[in-house]
């Protein structure tokens, strides 16, 4: 292979010089697609009185979400099929929570992310020593088993669920209210629609300062070589545990928003499928890629909405797709550009 | 107490026999086969379709089941799994395709046989009971017996077979086996199908007893998955030692919590998290990483 | 010189195989000190048991005293004990100068949180470990390839890169696993000089190496192993005209040696 190290070695831009430029550049790209996503899309859905579209995006925000979570447990190395289960767990929290003991929706949101945080820590100790498939293995089953618990826990109300969950009520800090109580208004899709893409936003900035920090280069290391990263002094069992909770705090935060939306939660509204899902999202968007997670839900959630009408051959075309495209592009959409770059 | 053994053997053979298509393709692989269950689906459908719809033999059916599904594990390895293999840089490929296989038979299955359970008549009439003690339908006995003698004999060819050592020594050292002659191609592709031929078989014994249902699918994978961590990954001992305790677990967690709903497999996973802080390579498992 | 490291009684046993039986030996400060033996001897379980990525199954390894077999990997190495690699070990996917700069950890002084926030302490982190990784590299001839992705080196730029990863963690005693291998006389001379300027800078070597023309001529004191077992220990002088060593090296016979 041509390996030109010294040639052009030298030649090579060092980051510094045009990163101010650069910089600015992706601030102004951020802001604008915040602005679009939060001002322009509302008005193109008012004009075009399509209500619908907000439920749509509104999923597609969340889900992205969660998905940004599993993200992060692929850029440390590990392979995540255990998201539906924390956006299940999270979902439960803030239903049992709100319904059964009055507790405001906003105080269960961080609630339900923190109780979800704090399982992925008795999860991820003895699982995160697992790599590769057998990570897999064990994330998956342990959707299947969030799922079986919540049908036989007495808390979580069995197979029927929680249904009639009341939508959000005011935020109030000091008698100002920066959120309105969801009843007083007149279209609460709409309130849905910005709260989740805000949070999804918020979750996207983080995640890119996060893996442009320090500490993003310490979760890639673990990504690259784990024994090496532990012999520079790198706490390899303390770094996993922390982007595994990030990864399941967000995932609490997805389900829970899902709950309070779709007004009820039952033991089959996150299952396995949709932890497969997740990993698709991510893998579909590019695992080299911050916003890579948030291309792929947008693509993968609107591809499978817009099969919706092909009626009961929806799973059997969205499947051969995938297929289809793991056998033209087994290394992810990402790898055309990479292709395109070289030639 | 008899009673539970005897359940927890019966089941436990049915899904050894499960867990070791699963452990044979990843031995030979490295690929986790998530259409695993579905396969078991689609073996219980064609056993279902020859023996329940068209009245013939059960034995019949059962080889009709065994040879639909290892031609269908044929045709995904080489036209499905070896060019994703050739050309992928990560595993993550290999397991994206197999959970997009298992959405793909999902949906067969659903377009084909519809949402309804179906289940067949009894091999066997009539119900063995020792001295209340142990108290078993004899079709039940049948079944695992069979599954026993199926499991007994997977054992035997893959020691004595030509193919059979092939087989291992491809799984031992993929790149040794290639320097030493073995058709790796073609070794793949027939451990492929001999693994999708097991849960093809186990779905066709077991549709004769619990029926079979177009969803479960994805929860007998997943039984198949925990079978394969408590034995270890790719172990021939190790995924029969992990289909009878799997088997012995459930039965006996059904009966000591039958009154607390159903907390078994809460229990069981939390008890295999406990045992993989312990010995992450599984029972039978080499140690790795 | 005083004694850094000392090793106690050591023994590692895997199912019925001793892979490392009962060894002891010290090791100086700022001394250049190898361990050789044939394949199988146990020098890689030996580097293992010392960087404490595996614990013994009896005796014990001493820092200046104090008990550091048993510990953590990392607490090892925040500790002074860092074991670098074989060639394919480095960050591939990363550029060499962030391969080196990551190997600061040690010195951090913000936490992970701070890196996250941009904390004053993470800022100043940040630029110190790129001065750093700076010298380093040019310590060791690798400025010219600093930007290039670590997977695209030659083979002699990565063992350099492995040693440069090594001088960033600030170890006070160096494990090098075969830094030599695979290299040709020219190479292996400029790698000599290289580890040389490491000693210079007061670490203390430790390396397992099968060349013995290099070992010769780097080390300060040779450990022999052979089946798990120390069977000599010395200078260079001392160990080419043991008897010991001799035998065992006489029983292998593709093995090239320089005695």
């Amino acid at each position: 292979m041509g390996i030109e190290h010294n040639s052009n070695g030298g030649s090579k831009a060092k980051p510094a010089g045009s990163s101010l430029a650069a910089t600015s550049l992706k601030i102004v790209g951020a802001l604008l697609f915040a602005a679009f996503v939060l001002i322009v899309v509302p008005m193109l859905i008012n004009g075009a009185e399509r209500w619908d579209l907000y439920y749509t995006l509104t999923s597609v925000a969340l889900l992205s979400i969660a998905s940004a979570g599993v993200w992060l447990t692929f850029y440390i190395g590990r392979i995540n099929i255990g998201q539906a289960a924390y956006a299940l767990i999270g979902g439960y929290v803030s239903a049992i929570l709100v319904v059964d003991y009055g507790v405001s929706f906003w105080w269960t949101l961080p609630l339900a992310g923190l109780t979800c945080a704090a399982i992925s820590i008795f999860v991820g100790l003895p699982i995160l020593r697992l790599r590769g498939v057998y990570f897999a293995m064990v994330t998956l089953v342990f959707t299947e088993v969030a799922k079986m618990a919540a049908l036989a826990l007495p808390i979580t109300h069995g197979a029927s669920g929680i249904a009639n969950i009341p939508l959000p009520g005011a935020l109030e800090i000091f008698g100002l209210t920066l959120i309105p109580d969801f009843n007083t208004l007149e279209n609460s899709r709409y309130a849905f629609y910005i709260l989740s893409v805000t949070l999804m936003l918020l979750c996207y900035f983080m995640m890119y300062r996060l893996v442009n920090s320090r500490m993003g280069r310490l979760c890639y290391s673990l990504q690259q070589n784990e024994e090496l990263a532990s012999s520079i002094g790198v706490n390899i069992t303390y770094l996993r545990l922390v982007a595994y909770a990030i990864s399941s705090f967000l995932g609490g935060i997805g389900g829970a928003i899902f709950a309070a939306i779709s007004q009820s939660v039952y033991p089959s509204s996150f299952a396995v499928a949709d932890s497969i899902n997740f990993m698709l999202n991510c893998f579909l968007g590019g695992l080299g890629y911050v916003l890579g997670p948030m291309l792929g839900t947008f693509v993968l959630y609107f591809g499978w909405d817009w099969l919706f009408q092909t009626g009961k051959y929806q799973l059997l075309i969205f499947s051969s797709v995938l297929i289809a495209l793991m056998l033209i592009l087994p290394n992810g959409l990402l790898s055309i550009r990479l292709w395109g770059k070289k030639s | 107490m008899e009673q539970v053994i005897a359940n927890g053997l019966y089941l436990g053979a049915q899904y050894a026999l499960i867990a070791l298509g699963l452990t044979l393709i990843f031995a030979l692989m490295n690929v986790l086969n998530f259409a695993h269950g579905q396969m078991y689906v689609l073996g219980g459908f064609v056993t279902y379709v020859i023996y329940g719809q068209l009245g013939l033999p059960f034995v019949v059916a059962l080889i009709a089941s065994a040879i639909t599904l290892a031609a269908v594990g044929a045709l995904i390895e080489i036209y499905l799994f070896r060019p994703v293999i050739r050309k992928s840089h990560r595993e993550e490929s290999t397991m994206l395709l197999a959970a997009a296989i298992a959405f793909f038979l999902d949906a067969v299955i659903l377009l084909l046989f519809g949402e309804k359970q179906r289940g067949v008549p009894k091999i066997l009439d009539g119900v063995l009971n020792w001295d209340f003690r142990i108290i078993m339908p004899y079709d039940r006995i049948a079944i695992g017996v069979l599954a026993i003698l199926i499991i007994a004999a997977f054992i035997l060819y893959m020691q004595y077979s030509k193919t059979g050592r092939a087989m291992r020594a491809l799984a031992q050292d993929r790149v040794a086996a290639q320097l030493m002659g073995v058709q790796v191609d073609r070794y793949s592709m027939i451990g492929f199908a001999i693994g999708a031929m097991l849960a093809g078989v186990v779905g066709g014994l077991l549709v004769t007893i619990t029926g079979v249902n177009s969803g479960i699918g994805g929860p007998i994978s997943i039984k198949a998955f925990m079978m394969v961590m408590i034995g270890g990954a790719g172990v021939v001992s190790g995924a029969i030692a992990g289909g009878f305790i799997l088997g012995m677990a459930e039965s006996v967690g059904l009966t000591v919590f039958s009154g607390y709903g159903d907390v078994t497999y809460l229990i069981i996973f939390a008890s295999l998290m406990v045992f993989l802080a312990i010995r992450p390579q599984g029972l039978m498992g080499k140690p790795w990483g | 010189m005083s004694d850094i490291l000392s090793i106690e009684n050591l023994t590692r046993r895997f199912g019925g195989l001793y892979a490392v039986n009962d060894v002891s030996f010290t090791v100086k400060e700022n001394e250049i000190l190898s361990v050789i033996g044939p394949n199988g001897a146990g020098k890689s379980t030996l580097f293992k048991l010392i960087s404490s990525f595996l614990k013994p199954t009896s005796g014990r390894v001493m820092l200046q005293g104090e008990k550091i077999s048993g510990l953590a990997p990392h607490i090892v190495a925040r500790k002074g004990v860092v074991r670098t690699f074989q060639e394919t070990t480095i960050f591939r996917n990363m550029t060499v100068r962030e391969n080196v700069i990551i190997a600061h950890h040690l010195q951090s002084e913000a936490s992970l949180f701070g890196y996250f926030a941009g904390s004053a302490n993470a800022r100043r982190d940040v630029q110190k470990f790129g001065q750093s990784a700076d010298e380093i590299l040019t310590l060791l001839n690798l400025e010219s390839v600093a930007y290039e992705m670590a997977s695209n080196l030659p083979h002699g730029s990565l063992r350099a890169l492995g040693i440069a990863i090594g001088l960033a963690t600030n170890a006070r005693v160096l494990l090098l696993d075969e830094p030599f291998a695979g290299m040709n006389h020219e190479e292996t001379m400029r790698t000599v000089n290289m580890v040389q300027g490491v000693r210079d800078r007061g670490v203390t070597v430790l390396l397992v190496e099968h060349d013995m023309a290099a070992v010769m001529k780097i080390s300060d004191r040779i450990v022999v192993l052979n089946f798990g077992e120390k069977i000599a220990e010395g200078t260079a002088t001392e160990i080419q005209n043991d008897e010991r060593v001799i035998e065992a090296y006489l029983g292998i016979e593709d093995e090239s040696i320089g005695l």
